[in-house]
């Protein structure tokens, strides 16, 4: 396991070097100029363009921009936003927000969708599964907003359930609807990972064997079916993360939450790039730290590799 | 229950399989009788319906299997008719199967002790800490050593023969009167398939069940079994006791399977005198060939008697260790030299792990030596480049063992043979296809199968396709690796007369690279036995069969099932 | 020997002709020859999912290149007045904020939404298929620059890399145009797109490399490039089209996605992503709803069939379904 666990671990060094260089090179490079942009339309201020400019370390070299944009982001210095407030601080502030909507939709979207897809997998090919995969199918189809407008609209505006936006007050209550939301693109996929992993698990030789053992119906299908089919779900998990973060962008800023997602949001409806630059490369941070965590897990979970 | 009243009885059993269009129908019209205590064998080939049958027995069947019509008698009772919670606790308890694939019918997440303790929970023999002695008890039994660090281990850390005991452990936990065993050793080497077989006969002895056993291999049936129940397509055809059966076949098929069977086969004299007959013809047309060679300055190769010549090949393998910047060392293969003589067949025989493969890759030069060389008619081949060793290429072709992977399966069968012709820019369209024709006659499969594809033909007949291919490019040296294992048995003599009908005609040198010893006699006139990447004996065949000198090879040679069976025409 | 007296296990020979002999290893030379495509098709064509998404993918077809073949109304046609105005003969859907026709600018919002899809997948199916199988078929130092390059780009979601780029995009660009937009959202998903389809031809191209044809393949001679590009590419491309199918309709609703955050395609443009985006502020009120709508299940329906030819792809191709 320690091969697998050192290999993975070593991995992650470079991919955040190379990540954070992309991310810089992704917005320094483009052709144009990066200060002049910030401002949009406004009129420039040339003295105002040399202060950013030293801000931003721009007159330096581009390796040497990048190391120091790397130096800021490992202690948590990312510049000023518009506002004034470090960056930072005011990511700080919302994080807390973001990962109680995160974790509600992952319990929520994991629940039904281990569920729904172990009953259809079991039942390849009725009704049940049918309608699931349609479902399914419907729900990637769509994109992300539009349900959380039909959402906002049906539970919150005509049938009153909810509150149709969170403001200030992030209780449970209020994220749920939004929660959901967040969840239902990763719970379609979840339902078909894990509808297609039991079917196949279902058909393997060592299912036969449990059964001619004499185990009854329900003990195959927990203990010798469901723990192998969930491993492939977890791994899954790992990569979902990165979509939900994309999501929460979207999520947290019609439904008004005050996350990280909808720093990023206001961020990049007033143009403002350092802000976007800040706010994506914590999120970046954040689901490397998390994919490592999950493949870690992964690692304790199936025999073969902790006792390789 | 006396010994006069039958455990198990089937009456006009039929199994059917639904598929989109039709009823396919697996099992016609099947009788079968089990005695308390009784080893009873069903043989027969793949899609005779003999593991149907066994799983039918215990409602087991994958699918859309269903039976039709018939009985199932059981201690006296129908299990067509048995409910859904009495078949639960039938198996395992009443019956136990003990399946065919040890890699995969254990479950990789959980341990095996756990796997064992289920069986004893599930039907209240025992529980928790009572259990688990039990369990260590019961793999004991099961001839697995050091029985209490195992039992707290994963499949992933077993080896196959450990796997299979363990299956049988949990296929005898809970003391069933009849066990199923599907083919329980096919997949093992032949040394620890007799290990295992015997333990299961001690087994048997003491504790007092009844065993149906399914098996592809007459000669491993008629040794274990006293009752014998041959199937061809879904029937029985012949049904008796095993050594009668043996001596006396009746039906067509059965005389078929009696001929074949390369455990039996091997014992005939006649099989050793056609050898002879084969191997004359062979090495007369071959010095025919060397004389050519010799002469003309174009072709590869000085003309010699010696066509390949190995000396000391080694082949090291670095493996990741324990830690990752410390690789181990394999030794694959181990200073291992042999000579092939022009016309004659050298059989490489071991058990997994041998080397033999590796042999076989590095005298194709798919795979360099570590150290040693291989020389191909005095000429050494470790050096050669680009348009010499396009011209070495053409003497020395391949034939693999599984014929499922061997054939491009995007490739037509045209495609596939006409490439060694069109990579090495052989004769134009025309010429090709005439050449194509002529190969597909020498396999005997006729000539529209030019137009189809891999998926559409049999194991077997792929195998003629891939002979037909190696042949391409008239090589001299064909390597054939495993070339007949994975096929039926009646299949597997067809391939072997024909390849042997190719050697006399052609003058072709093969080194046949194989597990089963028994197949050897039939086909090799020198032998080279492997242990571990070491050369054990090597002898020339007939040698190695009356007088081994190795303890290895006796053992090896006692392993091959069925071989101490007195046949008819045997010595 | 007592044994063989007992009932139920007398010598028994079944008569001859109840079990008939056959040749062994007979040769069914009477059906047609049909290859591994021409079994998938075969099998396609039987499956409705199929259909149905063959069914809408050809009308798609159609509305892109010949919209005008549903309608007379230019899309750009927009008359401030008729603002939100009800359906009417040869306006099927009633007009949008602007004043626009509804149903044209549905039909002719087609194009963009699909230029993107067809062609981000294009480019990543192509980049991915070669970085792949180099990956897979050289190992050693080809393998890991192109894996560890793979991960550093797969670390970055997509959308999140989309945002940061088009971000700055749509800052310094503001006038990009039609081509300028797709290109820009284009390079942004593909960018990001194509480690997920090396990974998978990657390990495709492991499994396939250790079957016998690819050694048989190079006893015969074949160079290692012969073989790679002949043996192993069309043997191990299938998972790709699978995925690719599909990816193309999760790109075109990541389009709509960055349409709405402002960044996806210019508003200049006719989309279905901007469509929907400019009418979602309707949904606060409930009213005229299908102005949101219809480019919205247009889009549905589009991405649902791409999705579900990827399906049907995967039924048909299914290597278990393969041997005989």
């Amino acid at each position: 396991m320690w091969w697998y666990v050192g290999k993975r671990l070593l991995q992650t060094i470079p991919v955040i070097l190379g990540a954070t260089l992309l991310i810089y090179a992704m917005v320094f490079l483009m052709p144009g100029d990066p200060i002049k942009a910030l401002f949009g339309d406004k009129p420039v201020n040339e003295t105002a363009v040399q202060q950013l400019r030293e801000q931003y370390n721009l007159n330096d070299p581009f390796l040497l921009q990048w190391l120091k944009f790397l130096q800021g982001a490992v202690t948590g210095d990312f510049g000023q936003s518009y506002t004034g407030r470090p960056v930072s601080e005011v990511v700080a502030n919302a994080f807390p927000v973001t990962i109680k909507l995160a974790v509600m939709a992952l319990i929520i979207e994991m629940l039904l969708g281990v569920t729904a897809g172990t009953i259809a997998g079991m039942r390849k090919g009725k009704l049940f599964d049918s309608t699931m995969l349609v479902t399914s199918l419907l729900v990637i189809a769509v994109p992300i907003f539009v349900f959380a407008f039909m959402a906002q609209l049906v539970f919150g505006v005509k049938l009153n359930w909810v509150s149709p936006t969170v403001g200030g007050d992030a209780s449970f209550q209020r994220l749920i609807l939004p929660a959901i939301v967040l969840g239902l693109v990763s719970f379609a996929y979840i339902l078909r990972l894990t509808r297609t992993s039991v079917a196949e698990n279902l058909a393997l030789d060592h299912v036969r064997t449990a059964r001619a053992k004499g185990l009854s119906d329900g003990r195959v299908t927990r203990v010798h079916v469901l723990r192998n089919s969930l491993i492939p779900v977890v791994t899954f998990l790992g990569a979902d993360l990165g979509g939900l973060m994309a999501g929460a962008v979207v999520t947290e800023g019609i439904f008004n939450i005050p996350g990280v997602g909808n720093l990023a949001f206001q961020a990049v409806q007033r143009g403002e790039t350092p802000t976007v630059v800040a706010v994506i490369t914590i999120l970046v941070l954040v689901y490397v730290a998390t994919s490592l965590i999950v493949d870690l897990i992964y690692a304790l979970l199936d025999p073969r590799i902790r006792y390789a | 229950m006396n010994n006069q009243t039958p455990l198990l009885e089937i009456k006009d059993l039929n199994v059917a399989f639904s598929t989109e269009k039709a009823v396919i129908p697996a099992v016609r019209d099947a009788n079968l009788t089990v005695y308390p205590g009784q080893t009873v064998a069903i043989v027969g080939e793949s899609g005779s319906g003999k593991s149907t049958t066994a799983h039918a027995i215990i409602d087991l069947l994958p699918g859309t299997g269903k039976i039709t019509s018939g009985q199932i008698l059981f201690e006296g009772k129908d299990l067509i008719q048995a409910s859904k919670d009495e078949m639960v606790d039938l198996r395992g308890a009443s019956i136990g199967l003990v399946p065919q694939d040890p890699m995969s019918n254990l479950n990789p997440l959980w341990k095996i002790g756990f796997q064992i303790k289920e069986v004893l929970q599930a039907h209240d023999v025992c529980h928790g800490k009572e259990a688990d002695a039990r369990v260590v008890e019961l793999l004991q039994e099961a001839g697995l050593p050091d029985a209490e660090k195992r039992a707290k281990q994963y499949p992933h850390e077993f080896s196959g023969g450990m796997r299979q005991r363990a299956l049988i452990a949990i296929g005898l936990a809970a003391r069933p009167k009849l066990l199923i065993a599907d083919e329980p050793t096919s997949a093992l080497d032949v040394t620890v398939q007799k290990q295992i077989l015997d333990h299961m006969d001690h087994l048997t002895d003491s504790l007092g069940f009844a065993i149906l056993l399914i098996t592809h291999d007459l000669g491993l049936a008629s040794e274990r079994a006293d009752h014998l129940v041959v199937m061809y397509k879904g029937q029985i055809v012949e049904s008796g006791p095993a050594l009668e059966i043996l001596q006396d076949p009746q039906h067509p098929y059965t005389q078929r399977l009696v001929a074949s069977a390369p455990s039996l086969a091997s014992q005939r004299l006649s099989s050793v005198q056609a050898r002879a007959e084969v191997r004359e013809k062979a090495v007369q047309t071959a010095e025919e060939v060397a004389a050519e060679v010799a002469e003309s300055s174009e072709n590869f190769g000085k003309g010699t008697d010696t066509i390949v010549s190995a000396k000391n090949l080694t082949k090291v393998f670095k493996l990741p260790g324990d830690r990752p910047w410390s690789p181990t060392d394999f030794v694959a293969v181990d200073n291992v030299s042999f000579d092939l003589k022009r016309g004659t067949t050298m059989a490489i025989v071991g058990e997994s792990g041998s080397g033999k493969s590796t042999v076989a890759r590095m005298v194709l030069k798919l795979l360099d030596p570590t150290e040693g060389d291989v020389e191909f008619d005095g000429v050494d081949i470790s050096s050669l480049k680009r348009k010499d060793l396009l011209k070495f290429r053409r003497e020395m072709q391949p034939i693999f063992q599984n014929p499922y992977a061997s054939l491009d399966p995007t490739y037509s069968i045209y495609r596939s043979i006409v490439e060694p012709l069109a990579t090495h820019g052989i004769g134009n369209d025309d010429e090709r296809e005439a050449k194509v024709r002529d190969l597909l006659d020498k396999v005997s499969l006729p000539s529209s199968v030019m137009r189809r594809f891999p998926n559409e033909l049999s194991g077997g007949q792929r195998q003629r396709v891939a002979i037909a291919r190696a042949l391409a490019l008239d090589p001299a040296v064909v390597i054939c690796d495993e070339a007949v294992s994975a096929l039926d048995v009646l299949v597997q003599a067809q391939i072997l007369e024909l390849l042997n009908d190719l050697q006399a005609e052609l003058g072709l040198s093969y080194l046949f690279i194989t597990h089963d010893l028994a197949v050897v006699r039939q086909i090799a006139d020198n032998v080279l036995v492997m242990q571990d990447g070491k050369v054990v004996e090597a002898a020339a065949v007939t040698e190695v069969f009356t007088n081994p000198r190795e303890e290895y090879t006796r053992k090896l040679l006692d392993a091959i099932p069925g071989a101490s069976i007195p046949l008819a025409g045997t010595r | 020997m007592p044994e063989n007296t007992r009932p139920g296990q007398q010598r028994y020979v079944a008569p001859l002709e109840e079990t008939p002999l056959q040749e062994v290893d007979q040769l069914d030379t009477s059906a047609p020859p049909t290859s591994l495509w021409k079994d998938a098709w075969r099998q396609l064509r039987r499956n409705p999912m199929f259909i149905a998404s063959a069914i809408l993918l050809t009308f798609l077809v159609i509305v892109i290149a010949f919209p005008g073949f549903f309608t007379d109304e230019p899309p750009r046609k927009c008359v401030l007045a008729r603002s939100y105005g009800p359906a009417e003969s040869g306006h099927l859907f009633g007009f949008d904020r602007q004043g626009c026709d509804v149903f044209s600018r549905t039909l002719y919002g087609a194009r963009a939404s699909v230029a993107v899809g067809v062609i981000t997948t294009s480019l990543i199916v192509l980049i991915g298929t070669i970085a792949g199988a180099f990956a897979g078929f050289y190992g050693k130092l080809v393998d890991t620059v192109i894996s560890r390059t793979a991960d550093i780009f797969f670390a970055i979601p997509l959308l999140l890399a989309a945002i940061v780029i088009l971000q700055v995009v749509t800052n310094r660009f503001p006038d990009r145009g039609f081509w300028g937009g797709v290109s820009a959202v284009v390079g942004a998903l593909a960018l990001f797109g194509w480690p997920q389809i090396t990974r998978i031809m990657r390990g495709s191209v492991l499994e396939v490399k250790n079957l016998e044809f690819v050694d048989a393949a190079r006893a015969i001679g074949a160079t290692p490039r012969r073989n790679l590009f002949r043996h192993i590419i069309p043997n191990a491309i299938a998972p790709v089209i699978v995925t690719a199918t599909v990816s193309l309709g999760i790109i075109i609703v990541a389009e709509a996605t960055l349409s709405f955050l402002g960044i996806g395609l210019p508003k200049s443009v006719v989309s279905w992503g901007n469509d929907i985006s400019a009418a979602t502020i309707l949904v606060r009120s409930g009213d005229h709803i299908q102005v949101m709508l219809i480019p919205a299940v247009a889009l549905m329906l589009t991405v649902l069939s791409f999705i579900l030819l990827g399906d049907a792809v995967k039924d048909a191709l299914d290597p278990k379904a393969r041997k005989r």
